[in-house]
């Protein structure tokens, strides 16, 4: 390459220039902080977790915690979304029961965003897009972060080399500690992860959760797909719901929570609480790593050669017919959700929860996930402040 | 542990921009220039 001369006029340009740069990407990444807006359905009331857990007060970690309170009593159910925030159908469908859900009997306790220092972040190495966007029946568009598994590290940083869980003395990679789902049940004095999880379990506890739902996904490749996880305590009710869906042509697979793995929702919300806990997987391949070209279109669509190759090899835990919708996914969680707040009342009558307005797997397969969003009041209404 | 951080960083950046505005190849000073953006970034607690 030729040599040019530098000297303090060409440094002077080249400050410029990397001002200018760091002020296209300073906006990029504070957008990302910017929370989602939802519009919650009529009869929802609006709290933060730190009302459960006032050490979370007026940090990061307080997470919007939404309650509607059906007119007869029964049980109460929490559908959180939103654990690792690259695992978008977990957030969409909470999304859909607090825009959708009306509540006749019972409580239904939603939390969309629920490690909601991961929505402030991506991971850009691996090409993560930063938005999704859902075309609405009125034309109108709507758009929800594509975040990282792990709380953001400006709040969560140094990571150690070992993270040692605090209740079982299991040690894993350091960067586990940033990870929701290795940090419960919490501790009141711990970092800011530990102390969400905490938080999550006194509400767990306060408001009495019969049973409790924490979504997911994961990469076709990985064994616990289109599954469900359950404790002891919710293997009875769980393996009605599989038969029931099953009968309903949505195979599932039901694993018993593993006793020797700690920090997870299934296994610690059984353990340290009196609620039956559920983790729902569905299969995405924009977080797998045989994937090919990632963008919002492989989010959405779930369409990739690679995992169609995968498929035809015999590599899959899931059925892959060249896409993996994020339609699917949302339809099989809200229809396994659906599915157990069915037959809650027939395993227990006095915790039954009525709960209407939610789309079938098939509406959602057939309309699309935007059809069942709600249009935005204003815009620029400000984030989960409606309802 | 914070504060500690940003004074690194700003140590660094500081050294930094002392080393571009004294090379003499154009260049190097373009590869200076790239190594700033982060830390800019980081020092301002953005990324």
């Amino acid at each position: 390459m030729k040599i040019l001369r530098g000297t303090p006029v060409t440094a002077l340009v080249l400050l410029v220039l990397v001002g200018a740069v760091s002020f296209l990407a300073a906006r990029e990444f504070l957008a990302m902080r910017v929370p989602d807006v939802v519009v919650p359905a009529p009869g929802y009331e609006t709290h933060l977790l730190s009302e459960w857990e006032p050490s979370l007060k007026g940090t990061p970690a307080d997470t919007p915690v939404y309650i509607q309170a059906g007119s007869e009593p029964g049980g109460t159910v929490l559908v959180m979304g939103g654990t690792h925030p690259n695992e978008p159908s977990s957030s969409l469908t909470a999304v859909l029961f607090l825009e959708r859900a009306r509540v006749n009997r019972g409580r239904l306790v939603v939390i969309p965003f629920a490690n909601i220092m991961g929505f402030s972040h991506n991971d850009p190495q691996e090409a993560s897009p930063q938005r999704l966007h859902f075309t609405l029946a009125d034309g109108s568009v709507r758009t929800f972060k594509y975040g990282s598994r792990a709380t953001n590290p400006i709040h969560a940083w140094p990571a150690p080399d070992v993270y040692i869980h605090p209740q079982s003395g299991q040690e894993l990679s350091g960067k586990e500690k940033s990870n929701l789902n290795r940090a419960h049940p919490g501790t009141p004095d711990g970092d800011l992860t530990s102390r969400l999880a905490y938080g999550l379990r006194q509400l767990i506890v306060k408001e009495k959760i019969d049973l409790a739902f924490d979504l997911h996904e994961a990469s076709p490749e990985y064994p616990v797909v289109n599954a469900m996880v359950a404790h002891e305590r919710s293997m009875e009710l769980a393996a009605m719901v599989v038969m029931e869906l099953e009968g309903a042509g949505i195979p599932m697979r039901l694993e018993p929570s593993p006793k020797n793995l700690r920090g997870l929702t299934h296994r610690e919300w059984g353990d340290f609480t009196e609620t039956m806990p559920i983790l729902l997987e569905t299969a995405n391949p924009s977080q797998g790593r045989l994937r090919g070209r990632t963008d919002e279109d492989l989010v959405l669509t779930g369409r990739d050669k690679c995992y169609t190759k995968a498929a035809a090899l015999g590599r899959l835990f899931v059925p892959y017919d060249g896409s993996q919708s994020i339609e699917l996914r949302v339809a099989r969680h809200t229809a396994t959700v659906k599915t157990f707040l069915d037959m809650l009342g027939l395993f227990d009558e006095a915790k039954e929860v009525d709960v209407e307005g939610i789309p079938t797997y098939e509406e959602l397969l057939g309309q699309g996930y935007g059809a069942f969003l709600t249009p935005l009041p204003l815009k620029d209404a400000s984030p989960g402040s409606q309802g | 542990m914070t504060p500690i951080y940003r004074g690194i960083v700003a140590l660094v950046l500081f050294l930094m921009l002392r080393c571009m505005f004294r090379e003499k190849d154009f260049w190097k000073q373009v590869t200076g220039a790239l190594v700033l953006i982060p830390l800019v970034l980081r020092l301002l607690l953005l990324k």
